[in-house]
């Protein structure tokens, strides 16, 4: 899920920066550090959408360099264990396929798609029903439930299930009859 | 790390950090990153070195997956769905999903229904009603 949250960050500057361009060069550094980086409890930064405050710098001991504390506002994506969203199959292949929702990629094991959906190998590899009425296959949508998460140093990884009601293909009213 | 007070968004156990921030339904996140894209265009030749991967990604998530496409339309949803006693993360779900029936409301989003915070089928049969009607107009 999306949000639009206030972080904080202590950044440093060298003093070859100080000047007029103090602050841009400051919001400059804030983008190129935080954005596309992961944390476990805020998710994947995606984008900074403004600075709230940039407090008193502080110099550090020892060195030039200056610590501030910045509050700035960024839109944030937090899977959550529990939750029902939309995701674009990315790989199929006999253990289950793997979704990518936005930045974050959901693993659905075979045991957690519906037992009716058998896997099909091939050139274009897929889970279908019996009857061919419905296949999940590369750049299928589907809803899925997420039913764990995993944090590792740079990205989270995600475990989902298609196999209760209301999930599975999502079916375009305006493609199918 | 995770797995701390057992996190469950079923039941809104989204840590109260994420229960009060403002929530983004995937079409008001598509107009953020649009903007913030036309702003990386015009301060350099080259936009595309700058943005991230999960940009990126993010945005053609939420360009996909938009289910209103004008400004008006995304604006009205919010509205319709601010009218119901709604958690942010429950707003942001079903504006998302757009369940067809209110069975369906209830399986994407049990949490409605739990707590003593229980929102009536009426309720959510109107509430459903008007997001579909935003969709035909739009």
């Amino acid at each position: 899920m999306f949000f639009h949250i206030t972080l904080e960050r202590n950044m440093q500057l060298h003093p070859r920066h100080f000047g007029p361009h103090l602050r841009d060069k400051l919001v400059a550094k804030l983008m190129k550090d935080v954005e596309g980086t992961c944390s476990g409890r805020h998710g994947f930064v995606v984008a900074i959408t403004g600075v709230e405050d940039i407090g008193k710098g502080l110099i550090r001991e020892g060195t030039g360099f200056v610590t501030f504390p910045v509050k700035y506002q960024a839109v944030v994506f937090r899977p959550f264990k529990g939750e029902i969203l939309e995701a674009v199959v990315t790989m199929v292949n006999k253990m289950g396929f793997f979704a990518e929702a936005g930045p974050v990629q959901i693993f659905v094991s075979n045991h957690l798609i519906p037992d009716d959906m058998e896997f099909q190998s091939g050139d274009m590899p897929n889970y279908t029903t019996s009857d061919g009425s419905v296949k999940i296959q590369k750049d299928s949508e589907v809803r899925l439930k997420i039913i764990g998460t995993r944090v590792d140093a740079t990205e989270i990884f995600c475990i989902g299930t298609i196999k209760d009601d209301f999930l599975g293909v999502i079916n375009d009213p305006g493609v199918t009859a | 790390m995770s797995g701390e007070e057992e996190e469950n968004a079923a039941e809104l156990k989204i840590g109260d950090e994420f229960l009060k921030a403002k929530c983004l339904m995937n079409c008001e996140v598509a107009r953020i990153l649009d903007h913030k894209y036309d702003q990386l265009q015009q301060m350099s030749a080259d936009p595309t070195n700058q943005i991230s991967q999960v940009f990126e990604k993010s945005m053609q998530y939420v360009k996909r997956f938009s289910n209103y496409k004008n400004t008006d339309a995304v604006r009205q949803a919010r509205e319709v769905l601010s009218r119901y006693k709604l958690a942010e993360f429950e707003l942001c779900v079903l504006g998302n999903l757009c369940p067809d029936t209110v069975e369906e409301a209830i399986a994407i989003v049990p949490s409605i229904k739990s707590k003593g915070r229980k929102l009536e089928d009426d309720a959510i049969e109107k509430m459903l009603h008007d997001l579909s009607l935003i969709k035909k107009f739009e």
